[in-house]
Parts: structure tokens; sequence; C-alpha cells
């Protein structure tokens, strides 16, 4: 499931470019900020690759999946090395 | 399930949205410095980040760790600095391309010469972004800008192989399309015990775009895409064929005596203790 940050997101556009399954499509009316929001369009065509997580300048581009693939680990916390709890 | 983006608890997040244009390739490499942190299971409360001046050297501001906002061009002298009085700090260096190729661009080779434990990231951007768009010294040939307005009749520096040449032990080029061997390159240096760097070539669609119609950041992305030649490839292309086009890949890895570790040792043996010191009690050595 993608979940996309609307105050974050300034419209470059690039996770359209970069998604190699189309998942994404340009919204037609601009929100507040006078951005073309991307829309999921095609949720199930996902693979959870993560590679729109990274190309966004933004962070504004949240792939959830159940499991902190990169890491390898069940849970979520990051980093295992990283201290103090923060997550 | 987690709540919220995956690199955003590592920023101070009362400073975001960031300053970058749309578009702008620093956030990504924000991203996947991030991501080539954790898979190389760092402690993100041991890094200290340096930074001189440019867009890209923004970026340590926007991180949750400490960070160094230095002079034009002395960022790799800070962070020698840094690294030779606190040797266990993983000290990484993000600096623009005006500010490591042509201001400090002695004081990059003489790092990599020395060969100290840093990681470099240099943001390579083609032009400088924040003062309006002039030429730099990593800008291509035939390329336009505020201060060439009749195309620029230099020849570009080649900072990873120019870095390679000095004596640097990790040496890499990607661009922030190819992500995924962006993040494994930032991974190895952090990683490689000595000087290692990565040039990663990014898209300036507000100034570079603007003066060479690429105006949108998917154009710029395209043209890099497709500019693109990787190393092994270019080493069977001839030289007329290779102009305007960005050698992508690793051009070192290997290892060699680093600079604090001799430091430690030539100390050691001359005065048969550790003459670098953090603690002013001699007991707590």
């Amino acid at each position: 499931m993608i979940v996309i940050d609307e105050d974050l997101c300034k419209g470059c556009h690039l996770c359209l470019f970069m998604c190699y399954k189309n998942v994404y499509a340009i919204s037609s009316e601009a929100n507040k900020k006078g951005v073309l929001l991307p829309y999921v369009n095609f949720g199930d065509r996902c693979t959870n690759c993560g590679v729109c997580e990274v190309i966004c300048p933004d962070q504004a581009i949240t792939v959830d999946v159940n499991k902190n693939w990169w890491v390898g680990k069940e849970d979520n916390s990051f980093n295992p090395k990283f201290s103090k709890g923060r997550k | 399930m987690s709540d919220g983006n995956k690199f955003t608890p590592y920023m101070r997040k009362d400073r975001l949205p960031h300053i970058f244009c749309p578009g702008c390739g620093n956030g990504t490499i924000m991203s996947a410095f991030l991501k080539a942190m954790e898979k190389a299971e760092m402690d993100f409360e041991n890094i200290a980040m340096v930074s001189g001046i440019g867009c890209s050297s923004r970026i340590p501001g926007y991180m949750d760790c400490d960070s160094l906002h230095t002079t034009h061009g002395r960022a790799l002298s800070f962070a020698t600095g840094l690294k030779t009085a606190n040797k266990d700090l993983d000290v990484v260096v993000f600096t623009g391309d005006g500010d490591c190729a042509s201001i400090g661009g002695n004081h990059l080779i003489h790092a990599a010469r020395r060969n100290i434990n840093l990681t470099v990231i240099c943001i390579n951007n083609n032009i400088y972004g924040m003062t309006g768009g002039q030429i730099s010294p990593t800008s291509p040939k035939g390329s336009y800008g505020t201060t060439a307005p009749y195309g620029n009749q230099d020849n570009p520096f080649n900072l990873a192989e120019l870095v390679a040449a000095a004596g640097a032990t990790y040496s890499a080029r990607w661009t922030t399309i190819q992500i995924e061997s962006l993040v494994m390159a930032i991974k190895d240096g952090l990683k490689n015990p000595g000087f290692s760097f990565i040039e990663v070539v990014t898209q300036c669609p507000t100034y570079y775009g603007r003066k060479n119609k690429l105006r949108t950041p998917t154009a710029m992305a395209v043209t890099l895409k497709m500019n693109t030649v990787f190393k092994d490839a270019a080493s069977r292309m001839r030289q007329k064929d290779l102009e305007g086009k960005i050698v992508v890949g690793e051009f070192a890895n290997t290892q060699k005596a680093e600079f604090t570790e001799n430091i430690e040792r030539i100390s050691e043996e001359k005065f048969g203790k550790k003459t670098l010191i953090n603690s002013a009690y001699e007991e707590e050595l």
C-alpha cells in the first residue's frame, strides 16, 4: 500500500518516471499549494520494490510493507544499531 | 505497519519540507544515504556530517545528527581535523561540485593522497545552482549557463577518475537514476576503511535545465538515463563516441594504509603511548 504525503510533495513527478509498472498517475486538479499530486492509479500492479520511496526527493512516498526488507527483519525497527529507541 | 515515512525519523521534522527545488536530486541522495546507512548497519548517533557551501551542502542541516556547516571549499579540511581528533567518529562529507572540485580541489586531491578514512559524497549537478547558474568545473562541453551564453568551451573535470588517480581507495560515480547501484556504492564507501569518494550526477531542473532546454525534472532524468555508459562498455568505445556521455561505475577499490592508524602506530612506536587522546585524564586511556 502506497501513502503519499500531501504536505511534503512538490509535484516533480519523478515517481511516475521511475515506476516501471506505471502505478502512478497525475491528478487533474491542483491542491491548495498548486501542486498536481500523483495518485496511485493501479495499486494492484505494485510489487513493493521501493524505488519510488528512495527516488522521491521530498520523502513524501511511503511504501508500506509488512517487513523492512532491506534489513531483513520482521518488525519495522529501522536500524538495529540506531539507539535511544527512536523509530 | 509503520506510520510515516521510513526516512523522516532520521531528519529534523520541524524543518521539512526542505527548500530544494521540485525535482532536485539532493533529496534523493538524502534518502539514498539513509538507506545505505541502514544497509551498512552503522550507528546513526556516531555519524558526524560535514558540508561546505552550496545547495547540496544544506543536506546536513536536515539530518538529525551532529553536523558541521563550514566555509566554502574547506569541508574536507574541517573533516580531516575532525577525524584526526576523534578517529572513532564516522565522518561523512557532503559537498557539491563547485565546493569540491573548484575552490576545494586541492583539499580533495590531498585528502585522497593521505587516504584518511572519510566518506565523501560529491553531488555533481554540473552548475553552480545556489548563485544563479554559473558554469562549474564539471559542466559538460557545449552546455549553456549564465556565464556561458554561447556554450561552455572548456573540458570538464572527471572527478571520480581524478580522485582514483590521486590515491583514494574507493571511488565510484553513479547518477540518481541508478538508485540501487548508488545505494550499494554508498554502502561500500561507508564500510571501506580509507578515503571513499562517491560522485553522484544529479539533475538540476531549475538552472541547468532552464538554460539547456530541459525544464522538467523528468526531461533531465531521461537525459541522464540516455547519456549513461557503464565503465566496461566505455572501455570498448571510441573517444569520439564518449563525448557528452557519463561513464558510471567503480573506478577504484583497493586497500592501503590509513592516515589516523599511521599516526597512532608511529606515536606508539616512538613514545610508547597514544598521543591522540580524547580525554584530559591520562588514566582514562
